[in-house]
């Protein structure tokens, strides 16, 4: 663990953060963590998998939607709501996840993005459950988070302990087979393990977190959108995901923090943002494979996060 | 590797900060944010809002801007005819650009959106264009004062008219069209529950609701035209009411069927002004033609035309008005500070282009009128305006006082 | 409800259809042939009615002004097609899945800002020749005479794509790269240029499609965003790289939509989402498709 000491560093500045910047930052910030986990959630289908999903945004907006419905229509606390959020987001994940596992590649991203569609056209025309295309308004955090710091500290500490989570899933047994079912489904297939099952397994924990990433955002923004379920809040975690790199751990967390950043600071002067963003991912794309991560691990050969391709590297480890 | 980004990241967002509590400002500038749709459905008539308030600032900065000394600084942003863009483009107005007001929104469902935010961080919020009753009847917020006449009063004009030709034509049933979307909605149910006080005879048959942003209307228009109703009330809005009016006038559908009452703002007139059907009843909200009596008025459409060469349409009288409405709440309060400007505005009496209005103190509503005509060619203008022109005034259409009590009670 | 309503709402349905083919028969054709799937199909199809704008807009004070138009913007957007083929497309064939559809989404995002900046953002408004101003009367009922156009114009694109698919030397080279582009790279041909004729017609046809849609309401911003999706499913319910397919499913989605706004108006949307992913699940490669494919 010694390896990370730089996590530390990195720990200490963010819990430094609020004191430096202006409001304004702040909620930035706020909103860098919780698409960041997103991201993160994403990856785990994505970079761990191998699929790509272009329907993620369905859990994110169930998520949202179920910690701000409660939050607006009853007086349950936002700890609960989120953890409702979380279970929520599961169950949608394991309903949509049982279909899709079953098929792999372009068909895979394509029934996910339908599903994903789905859920949006039923929240948007659920007009007198879900408030449909006004969305809900009014969703307040307790009075004891109002306020951006304190609501940054608050989206902190559970954003780290939801990467810790899935940090040790990734690591563990279970994250290995899902490296495995990627770099050869057949094989893995063959030496006994229930690829579906796996894959089912995996798909709704990314769900989950996603889940709790959108119940983060209500109370935040105070206001939701069936937007949030979309095609396009899908498109953000992928491009997050290949601007970081898809291959290391921390790869989406760096391009949210990146791709977060540049909205908040080209929205300040333009209204291009699409061909920014677009021209910034075709850049990307093919100049850059491997995003951030991978573009330092060519250049620098320290890791930041191990390369996902190789395995434990075994006892001779000279970064410890 | 990482720790470097982090810490390249900090830096720029320290000197992000560091610019941002820089911006000592000598004679403070007045901020003022606009939140319009300058993208989706809403743009056809954001634009002449956006010319009317540059025209309205420029006016005011030519004096030295409110009270003389604090010109005016727009920040102008998109709120793309979506809630939650819209949410988040008023908190980076009142984060990050530090404005005092908002004007906007388009869509009723963005200014319902963005009216706890401005109030949350004490913002004016002045919507010149978005006019669902939700915006002023519930949830009311202090900060938020209409000066568009609401879908209530709008509905209530056009019902009063309607009622009446239902009963010259021995009108029996009915058919709606309206926009599946705040707006749309509150129009229609008003209308509908209205109809049902003034003509209980009348029986709607079917309603439609295209999705707000539908580009074909055809299954609609041979939907409604194989009912055959007796008349068809129409709640359809910006882009799509203009694509629907033309795409249904190809069917020959207002030669068949009456269409009265239903919005036809200026924006329309002129757009259309080749193909519309004339002498259709239309419904319009602050057509400047009806109030050129008024010397505000007339300047402002001299103004309008020599810096734009096009007439004004509804939403830039009312834009137009919103700014100067906010410049009287500044003089009657003598500061720019937001609370003392949002006291000085309550029941305030203020001279608008549409004539000498008061803000009614229950729900912050201006007393604007409704604009009821005949859609007819006028050698003044090169399109077509209303004749035999109607105006239900704003007292005389607005929701009693009781019925808000009792609805805000639930 | 009587036999004139049915007839009507079939028609309507019958021209929804129409456009959708015409917008998803190009993409049906560069994914079947290419195994791309073009996210910035739509895009390019408003840029083709935007295009088509333009032309007509010189060309107003001419009665031909609007038909010839059409032609010319399908051809400016072919000529566009196989530009970004060549400086973009072709970089990603060897690369995987995902990388593919970045980068034409991100030709959707880049793309939607170039109209923005060329156009502008006001809705733009093509006043239709007096041939087609008004109605036709069909059996009585009133019918939108423009869509008598459209629907020929649908037609003569799916005989003219099985025509040139079947019947061409061109057509069967293209037909047999699909199976084997060793094969056919062997026998001398170039494949990039194949490949970049493809998806120039591909894109012919989605700018052909554009301008047909252009004189039937208004032209605006974020036209492609609801299209694209509904494109997408017609080509899933058909199948991949199948014209018949993309043809039948194109107007089982508008009949879809003509008729649920008589029983279950914010049905229609959920139901073709439904049907795609139905078809998704039990049947991968569509009514018509091969299972051959992906």
């Amino acid at each position: 663990m010694i390896r990370y000491w730089w996590l530390g560093l990195v720990f200490i500045a963010m819990l430094l953060l609020p004191l430096f910047i202006g409001e304004f930052w702040v909620h930035v910030a706020i909103e860098i963590l919780i698409l960041g986990l997103f991201a993160v959630s994403f990856n785990m289908i994505f970079g761990y998998m191998g699929q790509l999903s272009f329907g993620h945004a369905a859990y994110f907006g169930v998520g949202a939607y179920a910690t701000g419905l409660l939050l607006v229509k009853t007086s349950v606390p936002l700890p609960v709501a989120l953890a409702v959020s979380m279970v929520t987001a599961g169950f949608f994940a394991l309903v949509i996840g049982y279909f899709c596992v079953r098929l792999t590649g372009i068909y895979f991203a394509i029934l996910t993005m339908a599903f994903g569609q789905m859920l949006y056209y039923i929240i948007f025309q659920w007009y007198s459950f879900t408030g449909g295309d006004n969305g809900l308004q009014g969703i307040a955090p307790p009075a004891w988070l109002m306020t951006a710091s304190a609501y940054y500290y608050f989206t902190l500490f559970i954003v780290i302990a939801a990467l810790i989570v899935m940090w040790f899933i990734s690591e563990s047994p279970f994250g290995y087979t899902m490296r495995s079912i990627r770099e050869n489904a057949d094989r893995t297939r063959f030496i006994g393990i229930n690829v579906s099952q796996y894959m089912l397994i995996n798909f709704v924990v990314a769900g989950m977190f996603a889940g709790l990433a959108g119940g983060l955002l209500g109370p935040f923004n105070r206001s939701i959108a069936p937007d949030l379920c979309n095609w396009h809040q899908s498109g953000v975690p992928v491009f997050m995901t290949v601007i970081g790199g898809p291959l290391g751990f921390f790869g989406p967390m760096i391009g949210s923090v990146i791709y977060t950043f540049l909205f908040a600071f080209v929205t300040g002067f333009t209204e291009y943002w699409p061909l920014t963003i677009g021209l910034v991912i075709v850049f990307v794309v093919l100049f850059m494979p491997g995003g951030v991560l991978g573009l330092a691990q060519s250049k620098f050969k320290t890791l930041g996060a191990r390369d996902l391709r190789a395995g434990p590297q075994g006892p001779i480890d000279t970064e410890t | 590797m990482k720790s470097k980004t982090t810490i390249i990241v900090c830096a720029l967002m320290l000197l992000g900060g560091f610019t941002l509590a820089g911006t000592g400002l000598a004679a403070e500038p007045y901020n003022l944010g606009v939140n319009l749709a300058i993208t989706g459905t809403g743009a056809l008539y954001c634009k002449d809002g956006v010319d009317a308030i540059e025209l309205a600032v420029a006016e005011i900065n030519a004096q030295g801007g409110f009270l003389g000394k604090h010109p005016i600084e727009l920040f102008i942003r998109d709120s793309h005819t979506k809630p939650d863009v819209a949410v988040r483009e008023a908190k980076d107005l009142i984060l990050r650009d530090k404005v005092r007001a908002i004007l906007g929104t388009y869509s009723s469902a963005c200014a319902v959106a963005i009216k706890p935010v401005a109030q949350e961080y004490k913002v004016l919020h002045i919507p010149a264009i978005s006019n669902s009753e939700n915006i002023t009847m519930v949830n009311f917020s202090p900060y938020t004062y209409q000066v568009v006449p609401n879908s209530y009063m709008q509905a209530k004009a056009v019902v009063l008219g309607v009622a009446e030709l239902a009963k010259k034509k021995g009108w029996k049933n009915y058919i709606t069209i309206a926009s599946d979307y705040e707006w749309g909605r509150s129009t229609q149910n008003n209308t509908v529950a209205l109809l049902k006080q003034l003509a209980p005879d009348l029986k709607l048959t079917k309603e439609f609701w295209p999705a707000l942003g539908e580009t074909q209307y055809t299954s609609y228009i041979t939907a409604i035209m194989g009912q055959k109703p007796d008349f068809v009330i129409g709640s359809v809005a910006a882009k799509d009411n203009v694509a629907w009016m033309k795409q249904a006038t190809a069917y020959g559908f207002f030669e068949k069927i009456p269409y009265p009452g239903s919005l036809i703002s200026v924006t329309e007139l002129i757009v259309q002004a080749k193909s519309m059907t004339r002498g259709m009843v239309g419904l319009s909200r602050a057509p400047f033609f009806a109030h050129l009596d008024v010397p505000m008025m007339a300047n402002f459409v001299k103004s309008f035309k020599a810096k734009y060469d096009r007439y004004p349409s509804d939403w830039a009288v009312m834009e137009y008005d919103a700014v100067y409405v906010l410049k009287q709440g500044v003089e009657k309060a003598g500061s720019i500070d937001t609370d003392k400007v949002k006291d000085a505005l309550k029941g305030a009496t203020v001279d608008t282009t549409r004539g000498r209005l008061y803000f009614r103190t229950i729900d912050n509503q201006l007393s604007c009128s409704s604009y009821i005509g005949v859609v007819a060619d006028d050698p003044k203008y090169p399109f077509p305006i209303y004749h035999d022109l109607v105006e239900v005034k704003g007292p005389d259409s607005w929701r009693p006082e009781e019925e808000i009590v009792a609805a805000r009670a639930k | 409800m009587d036999a004139s309503l049915v007839f009507a709402q079939f028609l309507s349905g019958l021209s929804r259809g129409m456009m959708l083919f015409l917008i998803a028969s190009g993409l049906s054709l560069i994914f079947g042939v290419m195994n791309i799937l073009n996210f910035a199909h739509a895009t390019l199809w408003l840029v083709g009615a935007y295009v088509c704008y333009t032309f007509w807009f010189l060309m107003q004070d001419y009665a031909f002004g609007l038909w010839l138009s059409i032609p010319l913007a399908a051809l400016v957007l072919a000529a566009i097609g196989w530009v970004i083929e060549v400086v973009l497309i072709r970089r990603v064939y060897k690369r995987e899945l995902p990388e593919q559809l970045l980068l034409t989404y991100a030709l959707v995002l880049i793309l939607g800002d170039l109209i923005k900046i060329v156009w502008g953002v006001e809705d733009k408004l093509i006043e239709r020749p007096p041939l087609v101003e008004g109605p036709v009367f069909i059996f009585g009922m009133p019918f939108d005479s423009y869509f008598i156009f459209v629907i020929l114009v649908g037609l003569a694109v799916a005989v003219g794509l099985w025509w040139f698919l079947q019947k061409t030397r061109y057509g069967h080279i293209v037909r047999a790269a699909v199976f084997s582009r060793e094969m056919v790279s062997a026998l001398g041909i170039p494949i990039p240029r194949i490949y970049s004729g493809v998806f120039a017609l591909g894109i012919f046809i989605a700018g052909l499609a554009g301008a047909v849609q252009a004189p039937v309401g208004s032209i605006t911003l974020g036209m492609d965003m609801a299209v694209v999706i509904q494109a997408f499913c017609v080509v899933v319910i058909g199948g991949f790289g199948s014209l018949l397919g993309t043809f039948v499913a194109a107007l089982i989605v508008g009949e879809v939509y003509a008729f649920s706004i008589l029983f279950w108006p914010q049905g229609a949307l959920v139901l073709i989402f439904v049907v795609t992913a139905f078809i998704l699940i039990i049947r991968p490669w569509g009514l018509f498709g091969t299972p051959t494919r992906a």
